[in-house]
């Protein structure tokens, strides 16, 4: 991913890829994710700009990560990692950051214990 | 006059998701909301000031801190609402996330930041004090200080974000001014005030106009350190120029720790424009004109 190129840039093109791979159309997809028909062609399309929860019911209805669906990661499943997470990381201060990294490796061990079989 | 606002769509999408998770009474909780969309709500310590809250993502695991310096549940309320914003907006996936090389900094000029920020307070504001269940309290709460004073204490928010509320859902003329020592930090005007004909709009940065009880009361510092409340009366001229000299009210109260004082300015009384053609044509009518 290029530097330049925002994650909702990449979105319309990871979303069409995994519901393609999971064999559903746009209609069936948003049935499964609860949204309306239209939603998922504006999302695919780039008209519309996801938030963090339609991600998240996408990532899940499509057994994807919200990292591949935002062009962080290559495969399907796959995680980021754990570092660049958030808003102004670089400006915290030492006590903030310090919560910050504890709050992360706490969602880690959860994120990698919902994705074990 | 017709005002376009950026913003309105963050407080729209804000009210929407109150609507849609069927929420008919106040205070909304934005806590147990967050909690109960799977997203772990974590006080910072006390003596961490730091940031006002952060929303920390692992995937799809969501995590917002929340600062509890203020000791102001009403600060907090809107702090973790603030982070939603981010959470629920369409776009703030780019503000959130930084680019390839792990650098928040990197990416500076990419993309303003305040607007995302500016969205996300739009966002907090439309989630705690929605329109629908704001506007039918706001017919109940009064005038002036006492009526934000009774909403915040219904909407569980500070003064400072009920007080911006109060003016954007209100019909009357009302302005709100946030000052610090003589200077005015920001202000807000009810769309009814904009529309007066021949006043000044306050400005930021500007000022306090120095003949009125809100530039005597902050010179005593310790007044808005304890909190102290006052209502007194002032003139329309004093605050916003004009050629109508008009008693208004003038509501003030010490944000204490905040450091800064809310004035409520009400009771603004202003003729119809028709009606003061109508009495200058009088005056005009009766005023003798002698022949030179």
């Amino acid at each position: 991913m290029n530097l330049s190129t925002p994650p909702s840039a990449v979105f319309p093109d990871r979303l069409r890829r995994a519901r393609e791979y999971r064999g559903l159309n746009q209609a069936e997809l948003a049935q499964k994710a609860g949204m309306q028909p239209s939603a998922i062609s504006h999302f695919e399309t780039g008209t519309r700009k996801p938030s963090f929860d339609n991600l998240r019911i996408l990532a899940d209805s499509l057994d994807v990560t919200t990292d591949y669906l935002l062009g962080r990661v290559e495969e399907f499943k796959a995680l980021a990692g754990a570092d660049r997470l958030h808003r102004h990381y670089e400006s915290l201060d030492g006590s903030d950051r310090k919560m910050a990294d504890e709050l992360i490796t706490m969602l880690a061990k959860r994120a990698e214990e919902k994705g074990k079989p | 006059m017709i005002t376009t606002d950026p913003y309105a769509f963050a407080t729209l999408v804000a009210e929407q998701i109150v609507k849609g998770l069927g929420i008919v009474t106040l205070p909304i909780d934005p806590k147990g909301i967050a909690r109960g969309r799977g997203i772990d709500v974590v006080a910072k310590p006390m003596e961490n000031e730091g940031v006002s809250g952060m929303l920390v993502r692992y995937d799809s695991e969501f995590a917002i801190a929340y600062a509890t310096h203020h000791q102001n549940e009403g600060f907090e309320n809107f702090s973790v609402a603030h982070e939603l914003g981010h959470y629920f907006l369409p776009g703030h996936v780019d503000a959130v996330i930084a680019g390839d090389t792990g650098s928040h900094a990197s990416r500076a000029g990419y993309s303003s930041g305040d607007k995302y920020e500016a969205e996300a307070d739009r966002f907090a504001a439309g989630f705690l004090m929605p329109r629908h269940l704001f506007f039918p309290a706001l017919e109940k709460a009064g005038s002036g200080l006492a009526a934000i004073e009774n909403l915040a204490a219904l909407c569980k928010t500070s003064l400072h974000a009920t007080a911006i509320r109060y003016t954007q859902c209100t019909r009357d003329p009302v302005a709100i001014v946030i000052s610090r020592g003589g200077i005015i930090d920001h202000c807000f005007m009810s769309e009814a005030i904009k529309n007066v004909d021949g006043i000044n709009w306050l400005r930021k940065r500007e000022g306090l106009p120095r003949n009125t009880t809100t530039s005597a009361f902050n010179k005593v510092p310790t007044n808005v350190l304890h909190g102290v409340r006052i209502e007194e009366t002032s003139n329309l001229q004093h605050w916003f120029g004009g050629r109508r000299s008009i008693e208004i009210s003038e509501d003030v109260v010490g944000l204490g720790r905040y450091g800064k004082t809310l004035t409520v300015l009400y009771d603004i009384d202003v003729p119809d424009p028709e009606d003061e053609e109508g009495e200058q044509s009088l005056m005009e009518s009766w005023t003798p004109h002698f022949r030179r």
